[in-house]
């Protein structure tokens, strides 16, 4: 019960941050960062994958919501949920059925990193070619979708030091 | 039959995905569809809502910025009214009747590909979709769903965006396009080589539109190319408008845009 009510504030945090501040966030076409998405990568991996889905769903439909997008965010973060027990695999030996939770402390820095740049490049590419529909800005559209999932990538990895950090105490 | 559902049960897993990505997809698939009542847009009241209070917070620390506008542009406007005051007017020889509605800006993006807003007006208010938004500096974009109290508005910076513009000083009419590049400029299309340009010309949209009145102010010439190769000038506009600091705007209204569509009807 405890966990949940943990997960539910973690979703709010993140969602809040998400709407009221990096979407404010103007600093150039280049750099916009989603970093909602790390509520979906840190998910328990032994939840039954529907509910990810369904929970991917939602997640992506109240961005679109608050950004006017239109369904890109939900496509791209239905996409994500599908791919996670994909990229969970390529990290842990056993798919993650031996892990509790997804974590730097439980999958060791170097690890994490893959799993997370992998997952942030997939969904951000996907959102951004949404977005431009069309393939004649398949360059621009390449490399917003680099130099925002990196700028994504730096602030995950700083919650999610934070978070192990604050947890080990 | 039970192979069915034993295929059903062995997959749900894709075809669940299937399902939702297939749902996402027509919603964004819909919106390339001209004009449609979307369900998820910042025009709700719930989302408006929140946006609303959170943008209250933010523009208190403006005001003095926003104070200074509007006094500069009353003050315009109070020498735009005393010239036409000396100047006699014939009623019937100016049939142009155009109201504004004012409205304040709750949600503002300028650096994506497809850029919005949302302003606190709405159906209630008399806004409809299709209505030109301009601010005191100029051009903002069209409204493009309108609820009880909110409605968006596609901005001009947004790839579905195409805004009729001339030459403030001559008809040479062409389109107003934007790259997605720079919230500062904005690209004009459509212009025949021959015409005689020179950078710093200003522009303003016309009537053809049907959209915004003659006259409003769009940008001027920042830069402009000749290719050899083609037959149209591309020419970089400076946008007066400050996408980035946009508080209030009026969504113009046009009381004979109904009269007018039905005529232009009978020839498409």
């Amino acid at each position: 019960m405890n966990k949940l009510i943990g997960y539910i504030v973690r979703l709010l945090i993140l969602t809040a941050f998400q709407i009221f501040i990096l979407n404010n966030l103007q600093i150039s076409g280049y750099l916009n960062p989603y970093i909602y998405i790390l509520f979906i990568m840190l998910l328990p991996p032994k939840l039954p994958k529907p509910f990810v889905l369904i929970i991917s769903f939602g997640l992506g439909f109240i961005m679109d919501i608050f950004s006017d997008s239109y369904g890109i965010h939900t496509a791209a973060t239905v996409l994500l949920g599908y791919i996670r027990p994909k990229v969970l695999s390529l990290v842990s030996v056993k798919g993650g059925e031996d892990l509790e939770e997804i974590g730097i402390k439980h999958l060791r820095f170097g690890r994490f990193f893959t799993y997370a740049i992998t997952l942030i490049l997939i969904h951000h590419f996907s959102l951004f070619y949404l977005e431009a529909f069309r393939w004649n800005e398949f360059f621009d559209t390449l490399i917003r979708g680099f130099t925002s999932g990196l700028f994504s990538l730096l602030i995950i990895l700083c919650i999610e030091s934070i978070r192990s950090n604050s947890m080990i105490k | 039959m039970r192979n069915l559902f034993s295929f059903l049960i062995r997959h749900h897993v894709f075809l669940l995905f299937l399902i939702m990505e297939l749902i996402a997809l027509q919603m964004v698939i819909q919106t390339h569809a001209y004009q449609h009542s979307r369900l998820s847009t910042s025009a709700h009241n719930l989302s408006g809502g929140v946006l609303k209070s959170f943008q209250n917070a933010k523009n208190y620390l403006s005001l003095k910025k926003i104070n200074n506008l509007l006094s500069e542009e009353n003050s315009s406007l109070k020498n735009k009214n005393s010239v036409l005051l000396k100047r006699k007017i014939n009623p019937s020889s100016y049939t142009s009747s155009h109201q504004y509605i004012s409205a304040k800006v709750i949600k503002n993006s300028f650096n994506k590909r497809n850029n919005y807003l949302t302003i606190n007006k709405g159906s209630i208010g008399g806004v409809k979709n299709g209505m030109g938004v301009c601010s005191a500096l100029g051009v903002v974009g069209i409204v493009r769903d309108v609820s009880p109290h909110y409605s968006t508005v596609m901005s001009l910076l947004n790839k579905k965006s195409i805004i009729s513009a001339r030459f403030s000083d001559s008809n040479h009419f062409g389109e107003l396009l934007w790259n997605g590049k720079s919230y500062e400029f904005a690209q004009l299309h459509s212009i025949e080589k021959y015409v005689p340009i020179s950078g710093g010309d200003s522009l303003v949209t016309n009537s053809f539109s049907n959209i915004f009145p003659d006259g409003i102010p769009i940008g001027s010439v920042n830069r402009f190319e000749r290719n050899e190769s083609e037959n149209f000038y591309s020419i970089e506009v400076d946008l007066h408008v400050d996408f980035s600091d946009i508080n209030y705007v009026y969504i113009i209204k046009d009381p004979q845009k109904f009269e007018r569509q039905e005529l232009e009807k009978k020839y498409e």
